[in-house]
Formats: structure tokens, sequence, C-alpha cells
């Protein structure tokens, strides 16, 4: 979704009219300068005191900042003024610089340069609040030199020149290529002056090269135009041509940090903010690179941002991220939009978890939902933690069960089940692609199974589960994990899954080129994946069996972009200090299971989470990335500190999970929550995983499903790999994952026609609901009276008692129906008659139960 | 922030490009089917929209006994069949395609498809792609990204519908909805949900009984879902009892709603099996032509079974009339109906045949070489794109491949294939066909 976004977000800019970009740098003289008159700003007060009490503005540009230096005639600041440190005025005072002639401001706030000397800016409200800036104005008639990679490749990333839709392909675009993103100014030098004949660079006329006029569509160009004539970008493209096309210093400073100013703030509903971006070069010196930015929100139903980096909210509260990106480097703004209902009644909280999703809903103003009624909570319990749904007789023990702790001894005996287990194997072994390609897989596939089962039944813990599974070397009847290993039989996979899975970083792209909203570049990717070099295979005792081995001799990888040997290492780290014979495996798994590992913790509590929340703190959940930042990160902190803590104990997680008063909320909504998506405010109703759902669909109508090779009625949750689906329509249209890759997002858990036709008409249904020892079959000769029936049939789809008008409804079917069958040729057929009339009632009123949406969700 | 492709802001290929994006972003935002519906209402997209119709041809047909015969080869590669001229000058085909020979000014051939590979599979032919070297999740069929691209035209019928049967060759059937997912992959009234879509065991009567008692039933507020799923199944619960009781589904379904003329044009095929494939139904291209008229945006045949290891000719002569009739009707009928700028049609198999004929009178495989007919789609038609060598062989000029093919298929729908992506099951934008792969100059512009 991130990187579709983005592409998105790259052809979004690229339709978009032309934008300004300011380029200038201050130099590190000028800083120096600057440092001298270091002094913060504070805001004037001088309107009229008497209606503004108290009110204070301020200009500013960046965090710590003074006096604003402009180094050259190219140099742009764009500023902000702010009221009561909270409120963006930057659109809505009037600036003014005094003495005049030495900058002019544009009503956004952004200083251009006129002529050297110093001036003091001012804005001014309209309730006449003033806040003024000192500015000095250096080189005023002189350009700033010129850097290829610096100043000209940002041009062709913020006007979509480079993105992967156009030139940035690895193809190119009808014989023009640029590096994605600009991420190899080198090899776009190449292209751009080299290659092709030069034709595409003219300088002894440069507005008529044909970079320009394609740019401009004065030529024709298939992306259409992306220039404007005489705009920054052109001159400065021009003003690059006419001097020769210069590379620039080789050791010219390069952009080391991006900064977003401000980094975080509260915004009210519909409200706007300007983002000021500085970029931190190599050499100490910054510059506003705001109009050479690209800006994204994470979540595109809350806010939405310009070229020019003005964010406009809409009308939905609660929290996001706004991506910046310039160069390779990435920032974050982080908003808080509050609701601002009063949040003085809340329930109690229970743990930690409570404890900081509760000071989140206070801080957004958003009341959480009332707790969950018992048998709500039994059933989501039950299928959360058991995969299955609670018993009839469950579902009146709880009932009785009216002592304080009833529904935190519901989680320990669910905990305590083999359904626990047996569900969670089967979400693990999915991820884990315990997929039986073919039949002689089988074996593996069943013992690998067996072995995460185990592993989940006796809660082994979860570092040692990973590090078993990471470093598991011979056969598989001796070792089952190395059944990952048969399957994930690639460097590249392997460490691709290793750290999509644990650690909750995506690689794949940077096997090829640098992540375009990450930090891993290639190196990182091939030295991760060197742990996995030695890694082979030779064949085993049975016929088909495999054995895994770690391979002596030196561990390495090689760099595909630069054909480097890489040593195997920690992400992002230097390399293992190990000697050649070693199994670099183990050294990884050191690092994985450390307690200070930065993910490995993180990653699995944000899984859970979105097992038991229906959405990860980060989603998607193995997608941990800076740039897309959790929705509560003090909650995903903490989550992961106790999980630390407990030794990686995996029941207990899931304990303080379910106890915590937020899972056991409502999922109905009250006034002001319904369109909480993010801040768990109440409990979002999911369809039943396939598994699961037809399991459930079996417990209600008393059906079996047999599996070929399988005792007859295995249930759904215990199957031990994808081969099943193949032979179960259901569990195919309902998405049960085949075990391809090591995402979740494999599970399918969206609707479908395919399904409606399947539960609403399927021969499957009907046969499940009509046999001879069918529930309804065995309801309709069950002696008890109608509404005790009805109520257990109750309890088993929805874990609650029908209500009386519910129980009246029913028994008028079953009434009605009867009534309306048939007389016979004697009394026996009548009754004959009036029996098969009452079954197909009771099949009705099963088949009305298991279609409505109180039974295929969990709710 | 929803908007979707209308009339309005027009660029030179119809539609504006900015638009596809926002719509290729409909599929991500887990948009369900109702709000999907509103949002095409709301931007007035109902009628006239553009569709795909592909006739898959399983088991690879024989290029130089139908479309690209070789005259100038020796006699043990020649093979018995004579050409005939057609409506284009200069252009012959088989002799046992009369009847396509008399409207050749209304589809292009392309003799020189160039990437096939040696795979009894309709993988390339409904994805483009090889089956090596898959992203996670898998390449998507055609029908499926453009299903989730799209959507549904309509409340009614699926965005992709696929009458191919169940066949007996697995392989057949190999190409899925991938890392689009599964609730865009292909409806199927001819396979999995024919039983589904018949009634089991009840009356209409006890359907509506049953409809009526899950409606008192059903007290559950889908507002407490904010993600829509669950009026997502509300509308497909809707969808499916209109498809059980009477519906434009069922309707487009039924070719006995269509004048006799009509189907006798198209003939009947012949309904036995073929080989470990398909029957020869023609009226299913009757029914591809009645679910784009009611909203399908792409229908898939399979026809017949074209791997002719053994009497090559005597098969051929059985299969071709049969394939010729079905064919030409359906290119005829979308143009006496006006839909010929709106529906494309394309047919082809999964390889061409070799040049030599063997001892059993048969051609085998020839992934190196094959063809395939294009009509409609508003394309420039009455040509022949490429060429094989004097044997049949090997492409001599402008090879094509698969993702060109479909390419242009995209560009008919007015999907822009530089523009648009799918996430993969990493997140990993995937363009919608192969890279460098664009839309045919010679058939679009």
């Amino acid at each position: 979704m991130g990187f579709y976004s983005m592409h998105l977000l790259l052809d979004f800019m690229n339709s978009s009219s032309m934008v300004v970009v300011a380029h200038p740098k201050a130099s590190q003289a000028a800083r120096r300068a600057l440092l001298g008159v270091m002094t913060l700003l504070v805001a004037f007060l001088v309107g009229s005191p008497g209606l503004l009490q108290g009110a204070t503005l301020e200009v500013h540009y960046r965090a710590g900042a003074g006096e604003l230096v402009l180094d050259s005639q190219d140099a742009r600041q764009q500023l902000l003024a702010t009221l009561n440190g909270t409120q963006d005025m930057s659109r809505e005072v009037s600036w003014s610089a005094e003495p005049s002639g030495i900058v002019r401001l544009d009503t956004t706030g952004r200083v251009i340069p006129v002529a050297d000397g110093a001036a003091v800016i001012s804005a001014k409200s309209r309730d006449g609040v003033t806040a003024r800036l000192p500015v000095r104005v250096v080189h005023a008639g002189q350009p700033a030199p010129l850097h290829f990679a610096n100043q000209i490749v940002p041009i062709f990333t913020k006007n979509g020149c480079n993105g992967g839709g156009c030139h940035g392909k690895a193809a190119g675009q009808n014989g023009f290529r640029l590096s994605l993103l600009g991420f190899e100014p080198d090899e776009d030098y190449e292209h751009l002056v080299r290659e092709a004949r030069g034709r595409r660079l003219f300088p002894a006329d440069p507005p008529r090269s044909m970079l320009v006029t394609k740019g401009t569509a004065e030529m024709p160009h298939g992306g259409g135009k992306r220039l404007e004539i005489g705009s920054d970008d052109y001159r400065r493209l021009v003003r690059w041509i006419a001097q020769g096309m210069p590379a620039g210093k080789t050791n010219a400073a390069t952009v080391q940090r991006l900064e977003v100013f401000p980094s975080a703030r509260t915004l009210a509903l519909n409200g706007e903010q300007q983002l000021v971006v500085t970029a931190h070069y190599s050499d100490g010196s910054t510059e506003d690179v705001t109009r050479s930015s690209l800006f994204e929100p994470n979540d595109k139903d809350m806010a939405s941002t310009d070229a020019n980096g003005l964010l406009k909210i809409f009308n939905q509260p609660g929290e996001f991220a706004v991506m910046v990106r310039y160069q390779g480097q990435v920032a974050t703004f982080r908003a808080t939009i509050p609701l601002g209902a009063p949040v003085d009644r809340l329930p109690l909280a229970k743990n930690f978890v409570d404890e900081l999703v509760f000071k989140q809903l206070k801080q957004v103003g958003m009341p959480p939902s009332e707790i969950s009624d018992k048998s709500t909570f039994l059933r989501r319990v039950t299928l959360d933690i058991a995969g299955r749904l609670p018993t009839p007789d469950e579902v009146r023990a709880f009932e009785a069960d009216t002592a304080p702790g009833d529904r935190d001894r519901v989680i320990d005996r669910l905990l305590a089940s083999t359904d626990y287990a047996d569900y969670f194997a089967g979400k693990w072994a999915a991820l884990l692609r315990n997929k039986r390609s073919e039949p002689k897989h089988a074996r593996g596939t069943i013992v690998f199974h067996a072995w995460v089962r185990d592993s989940l039944a006796v809660n082994k813990s979860y570092d040692r589960f990973v590090r078993e599974l990471l470093t598991a070397s011979g056969e598989v009847s001796e070792n089952p994990p190395v059944a990952w290993f048969r399957q994930v039989r690639t460097l590249q996979t392997q460490l691709e899954d290793v750290s999509q899975l644990f650690l909750g970083q995506r690689m794949q792209c940077a096997q090829c080129h640098h992540h375009p909203y990450e930090k891993w570049s290639q190196a990182d990717y091939w030295s991760f994946g060197a742990a996995f070099s030695q890694v082979s295979y030779k064949p085993g005792v049975q016929p088909g069996e495999e054995i895994v081995i770690h391979r002596r001799g030196e561990a390495k990888a090689t760099n595909k972009k630069n054909g480097q040997a890489m040593k195997p290492a920690a992400l992002g780290q230097s390399a293992f200090d190990m000697s050649v014979d070693d199994d670099p495996r183990v050294f990884l798994a050191d690092w994985m299971t450390s307690p200070k590992n930065p993910w490995f913790a993180k990653a699995l509590v944000n899984r859970y989470w979105k097992h038991f929340f229906g959405r990860g703190l980060v989603d998607p959940e193995d997608d941990m990335r800076d740039t897309n930042p959790p929705s509560n990160p003090e909650l995903l902190d903490a989550l992961a500190a106790h999980f630390v803590a407990s030794g990686f104990d995996l029941k207990e997680l899931v304990r303080t999970l379910a106890r915590s008063t937020t899972y056991q909320l409502s999922a109905e909504p009250n006034a002001y929550n319904a369109k909480d998506r993010h801040h768990f405010s109440r409990f979002y109703p999911r369809r039943l995983p396939a598994e699961v759902l037809l399991d459930s669909v079996n417990t209600l109508t008393g059906g079996r499903s047999q599996f070929e090779g399988l005792p007859s009625g295995t249930r759904a949750i215990c199957l031990p790999d994808n081969s099943f689906n193949a032979q179960s329509h259901f569990l195919t249209v309902f998405g049960r994952p085949e075990g391809s890759s090591a995402c979740e997002c494999e599970r399918s858990m969206e609707a479908s026609l395919s399904q409606s036709l399947h539960l609403l008409n399927s021969k499957d249904i009907q046969t499940r609901l009509s046999a001879d020892d069918s529930r309804p079959a065995r309801l309709q000769t069950d002696t008890r009276p109608d509404p005790v029936k009805v109520g257990e049939l109750y309890q088993l789809a929805y874990a609650r008692s029908p209500s009386v008008e519910e129980v009246q409804r029913a028994t008028e079917y079953l009434t009605r129906k009867a009534g309306a069958s048939k007389p016979g040729k004697d009394a026996a057929e009548t009754e004959a008659l009036r029996i098969k009339a009452r079954r197909e009632a009771w099949e009705d009123l099963n088949w009305a139960l298991l279609n409505t949406k109180e039974f295929l969700f969990n709710h | 922030m929803l908007t979707l492709a209308g009339p309005s802001n027009r660029f030179c290929d119809g539609i504006s490009r900015r638009s596809f994006l926002r719509i290729g972003g409909l599929g991500l935002g887990g948009l369900s089917l109702p709000q999907l519906l509103q949002a095409e209402a709301a931007a007035g997209l109902r009628s006239n929209h553009k569709a795909v119709i592909m006739v898959y041809l399983p088991g690879g047909p024989p290029h130089q006994d139908t479309f690209d015969l070789k005259m100038d080869a020796p006699a043990e590669i020649r093979g018995e069949f004579r050409p005939i001229s057609t409506t284009v000058p200069g252009f012959q085909i088989c002799e046992h395609l009369p009847l396509l020979a008399k409207q050749a000014q209304r589809y292009a051939v392309i003799r020189s498809i160039s990437d096939a590979i040696d795979d009894h599979s309709d993988f390339m032919c409904q994805t483009g792609r090889r089956k090596a070297g898959q992203p996670p999740g898998g390449w998507p069929t055609f029908g499926a990204s453009v299903s989730r691209v799209l959507g549904s035209a309509n409340n009614s019928v699926p965005a992709f519908v696929g009458m191919e049967p169940r066949m007996q060759h697995r392989p057949y059937n190999a190409a899925n909805a991938g890392y689009a997912g599964i609730s865009h992959d292909a409806f199927r009234p001819a396979a999995d949900a024919k039983s589904d879509m018949v009634l089991n065991g009840i009356t209409t009567d006890r359907l509506a009984d049953r409809r009526a008692l899950l409606t008192s039933f059903d007290r559950f507020r889908r507002e407490v879902d904010a993600s829509g799923l669950m009026a997502g199944v509300d509308g497909f619960n809707q969808q499916a009892f209109g498809m059980l009781t009477s519906s434009r589904l069922l309707e487009a379904l039924n070719v006995e709603k269509e004048p006799a003329a009509v189907r006798e044009r198209y003939g009947k095929g012949d309904p036995k099996v073929h080989g470990d494939a398909a029957p020869m139904l023609n009226e299913q291209f009757l029914v591809a032509r009645r679910l784009v008229e009611a909203g399908a945006r792409f229908v898939t045949v399979a026809y017949g079974f074209w791997d002719y290891h053994g009497n090559n000719f005597g098969n051929a002569r059985n299969d071709l009339p049969l394939l010729d009739q079905a064919l030409s009707a359906l290119i005829a009928d979308l143009h006496d109906r006006g839909l010929q700028n709106d529906v494309s049609v394309i047919a082809w198999g999964e390889f061409g045949r070799s040049p030599t004929i063997n001892k059993d009178g048969g051609r085998d495989h020839w992934p190196r070489a094959s063809c395939a007919l294009l009509a409609g789609g508003g394309m420039k038609v009455g040509q022949v794109i490429g060429a094989t060598d004097r044997l049949g062989g090997e492409p001599s000029e402008r090879p094509v491949q698969f993702g060109e093919v479909f390419a242009t298929l995209y560009q008919n729908l007015g999907i822009d294939v530089n523009k648009v992506t799918l996430p993969d099951l990493t997140g990993r934008p995937q363009f919608l066909v192969p890279e460098g792969c664009q839309p045919m100059r010679e058939l679009v512009s």
C-alpha cells in the first residue's frame, strides 16, 4: 500500500501544475555568522490589548533558528506565522519588511532576496498582533554555484520525470532513462550529457535543448507539460546548460538529514498547516527545500497536501503523519486532529494497554464505546484465541459465573486449551510458507506444522522459536523447522522473509534499487542476506527428501549493484565478528533475538495486536518503516518492552491484550466514534477467516468436513498445509492462504459474489442442512419445547440467548410452515407431511442464522 | 477524494490519465461494491462502457493452417490446406475459414507472437506473463487486474466473467487473481459457480421465505463496520438473490432471449468436450456479447482442443468451420449492434505448432511463433501485423510479445499501462504488463 500510494503521489505530482523550486544553500560561513545572533524569536504583542489578551504570534522557519540569512540570488525561505504556538497564520497575516528593497515576500510568507543588507520582516494579523524576524541578505547579485546531483536531479524528482511510471523505469521511456527517483545521479548525468550523442542538451542555445523543450511541451512530450517557462526550475535548468552542464564539485556537500518544521502539531478540523522543509548538508549548511520536496499524508481520508507543502485537514478527527521526501531522505510530520468531545467517563483501565489507549483518546477527545456485554466478549475472545465458536455449555457456564475475574478466567482457560495451539499454528504455518507444492512434500509439511503447533502448545518462548527456525540444519524428521528452508530456497527469499516476518522490514526493493521510502541500500540488503549464503542442500535418506546443511567456507553475498562481496551483518550494521567456518545464521539469530533489537519484539507485538484488534498499531503490520509511524507509539513501545521483559512469552502477550478493557469494548459506536479506524475507541468487526467460518458453519448445521487423507470431521483450523484448499470451494472462495508468501495479506478478508452465492445457495450448505444427521433434523425430533431449541440455536450461532421477540419470530415461522403443509391421503401421510414441513422450517431458520452478519462477523 | 473517470476532463485517449490514477487507488482503499456503485452513479458512468472478449483456444492451434499459410514451404511442411483470398487485398487465410475471409476488414491478425513458452497452460494468454519468477502473490489475470482497477460497471454483473469450464488438463485453468485478490477472480457461471447459481433442492417460494426470514433476523447494524465490508456483504447478497431469481446476469446468460436468426448465425458448435480441454460451444460467444452488454468488462471463453499431435488436418477440417462460424458471427454481431468501438475481441492459444508434420500427421508444440486475431475496440483493423519466415518457424518481421497485446487491450479499456500499478503482496507497485510492453502502434494510436 505504501509503495503504491507513493506512485500515486508521484503521478499526482506529474499531472499537477508546475511548481517553483527553491534551491540555494546557506553557506557554512553564513551559518557561523548566524550562530552569533542565535536569539530565539519571541513574539511581540502590539495591537489592541483588550481584545487579544495573551495572544502570541511567532514568525519562524526551523526549530531553534534565529536570524534568517539569504546567501545568494537564488536563496528562498518559507516562513511560518504561528498564533499561540499552535495555529498556522502564514496565509492570514500580512507580510512586510523594513527597510524595503532588501527582501520581498509573497502572500504565503516566502522570502525572496532583492539586495544585500539587513531588514526586519513583520507579520501582522488582522487583529493587529505583530511578530518580527530579522533577515540579512548577502551575495544578492550572485547565483549559487550549480551542482548536478544537489540542484538539477531534484527538479526531475519533484516534477515526476524520474518516477517509476516514466523515465525512472529500468528501461526508461522512449529511449530516455533516468534513475528511479534520482538515486543514481552519476548515471543520470551520463544519460543526459553523454548519451544519444549529446542531442538532449544544447549549450549554444540552452532554451532549445530537447530536455527543456520536452519538459515545457514546446516539443511533443508523452508526459505532457512539466516545466513552466520562466519558473525557478526552468531558469535553473537553462542556466545549468548555459554553464556547460557542470557536474559540480565531486566533494560537494550531500544531504544528510531532512527536517520538517513543525515536526508535530495539534490541528483543528478543516484547518491548514504550512510545512517548512530544511535539508541539512554534510558540511553543516542548511537549505530551505520546501518546494522541492514531495509530501504525502499516510491517511488520505484525513488530509491532503499540495506541492508547496500546505497541508489541508479534512473533517475527520484522529492522528496521521505526513511523509516528506527529498533527495533520498525522509522526514515525518505528525498531526493530531482532536475531535474535542468530552472524555470524562472512561471505563476502568485494566492494564497499561488501556492506560495508553485512553490517554490518546483523551488527547483526541474521542470517548470510547461501552464495554461489551458478556456474551459478545465470550464469542469474540473464543474466536480470536481458539478459532472457534463457544459451545452452548460454555455460554451457560460463563453466564452463570458472576464472580469478579470471570473474563480473565475464560482467557486463561482458552489459552490452556489445545484449540489455541491449533489456531495459531495455522496462522504461523501459512506465514512460514508451509506449502505442499508436490505430494512428496507431505511428510515435511505435516511434521513442520506439528512442530509449530507443539511449540505453541508448550508456550516455547518466541525468541527460541525463531532461533530454532533460523539456525535449523538436518533432515526434516529430526529437525522439522528445516522444512522452512526447503520451501524458502534462495538467499534473497530467505532474507526477505526473515526481515518482513520477524523484523517488520520489507527489503525486497533494496535488492535492485534504493528503497524510496526506506533507508535500506543494496549494501544493507546483500550483507544481511550473506548470513544465508552458506545454507546448502543435499539429498536426504528418504527418496525426495533433502538435508539442510551449513556449508563450510567464508560466508558472503555479491552486491548486484557493484559486484562487491558483502560479509554477513545485522541489518544496517557492520559485519559480524565471526571466523570463517562459523554459521552466520547463529550470529544473525543472536542479534535478532537480543532484547536490544529495535524491531524483533515490536514486529511480533504489532502482529498480535492486529490479530486481536483488526488493525496493526503499524499497518500493514509488517511494514514498520520510519515513514509509516505507529498510531500510538507509546503503546507499541510499552507492549514490546513488556514482551521482552516476560521472556518473549506469547501466551502472556495474548493475555495482556485480551484482558484489556480496550479489547473488550463494544463494536457499537457512540455519538462520536463511528468513523474511528485508528484509535481503538471501539472494537472493529471483521469477517471470520475462511477456516473458522467453515468450522462454524459445521458447528451450526451439525455438518462435518471431509478432507482427503484426514479423519472425517477434521476441523479446517487444524489443516496442516495449503493442499486442502483445492478440495474445498468454501476455503478457496473465502480466501484461505496458499502459504506462498510471508505476508499476512495473502489471506483475503474481502467479500465477493462467489462467497455470497455459496453461503446462500450452494449444494454444499444445503446438504449440510438437510442431511439426516443435521442439526435441523435433530431439532425436529428433539422433544423439548420450540423456544428452548431456538434458544440453543442462538447460543450456538451468537453465543447469546435470543430476545423474546426473536423467539417469537422463530416459533411463529415453525408453526406457520407446519400449518401450511398439505393434507395427505390419510392421517399418517398428513402427519408425515407436517413433520417434513417442520423440518424444512428448522432448515430455513438455521440457514437464516448462518447468513446473518452477526454470524459471519466477529464483532 | 473519490474520482472516477467520467465524460468530462478528456484527454486525447478519451479519458484523462489522472482520473485513472484515482480509480487505481480504489481497490486499495478497500472500497466496497456499494460505495463503488454510488461513486460510479455519481460520476454518471453506467452506459457505454468498454469491454474485452477473449477466446482462448486451449492446446495451441496451428498458425500455419489458419492465418499464416506457407505455400512456398516444402510439402512436408506446407500441409494440405489451400489459402483463400479475403476482403483485404493481399491477405489470405485458410480455406476452412470462409466466413472470416468475408469480413477480414473487421479484424487484424498478428502473425508474429514471439514469446510463448512450451507449456500447455492458459497462463500466458490470461496474464501476459511467464509462470517462472512470479512476485509474491503471483501474477494476476488480465480480468482480475481489470476488475481491481475499474470495479464492476453495475450492480448486476461482475466485472470479470469466465465462461470456461473446469478443464480436465488442470493447467488450462492455471491462471488466477494472484495478488489482485480472490474477490477479483473470475465469476465462473460454467464452472465453480455453476451449481451455486441454480436452486439446490429448494423452490423459489422457499427461497423467498428464507430471504424474508433472513431480512427479519439480520438486525446487525452494518454501520458498526467503518471499513465497509459489512455493506459489501449486503451488496453481494442482494446480487446473489437477484441472480437466483431473475436478474440481468441470469438474463445475459440465457441465449433463449435472442431471436432465432441471431442464434442460428452463431450456430451450435459441438457440445462434446474435446480432448482434455473444452467443448466448442458457439453460443458462449453469444453469451459473451450479452454479458458485456449487461455490464461485464472482460469475458473469457475457452473453445475446443487444438493440441493436434496427430491427424492435424482431419481435426482442423472438423474444428475450423465451427470456430469460423462462431468468431465471424461475434464480430459481425458487434458491428451490427454498433459495439465495434467499445468491445475488443481477441482469439489465440498458448503457442503455435511445428512446421514439420510428424509421422502421425500431426504438428507438435511450437512456442517460437504463433498468431492472434484482434477485432473491435476501435482498433485499426483490416491488416496483418508481423510475419514468420518461409517455413512459419520464426517471426521474421515485427516480433510481438503477449504483453504488447495486453497493453493494447488495457488501452482499449481506457487503462494507461504506463501509469496504473497494482501492489503485489510485498506492497511493491507492479505495472499491469511486463516492462517495455506498450500498446501496439499498429492497432491503436
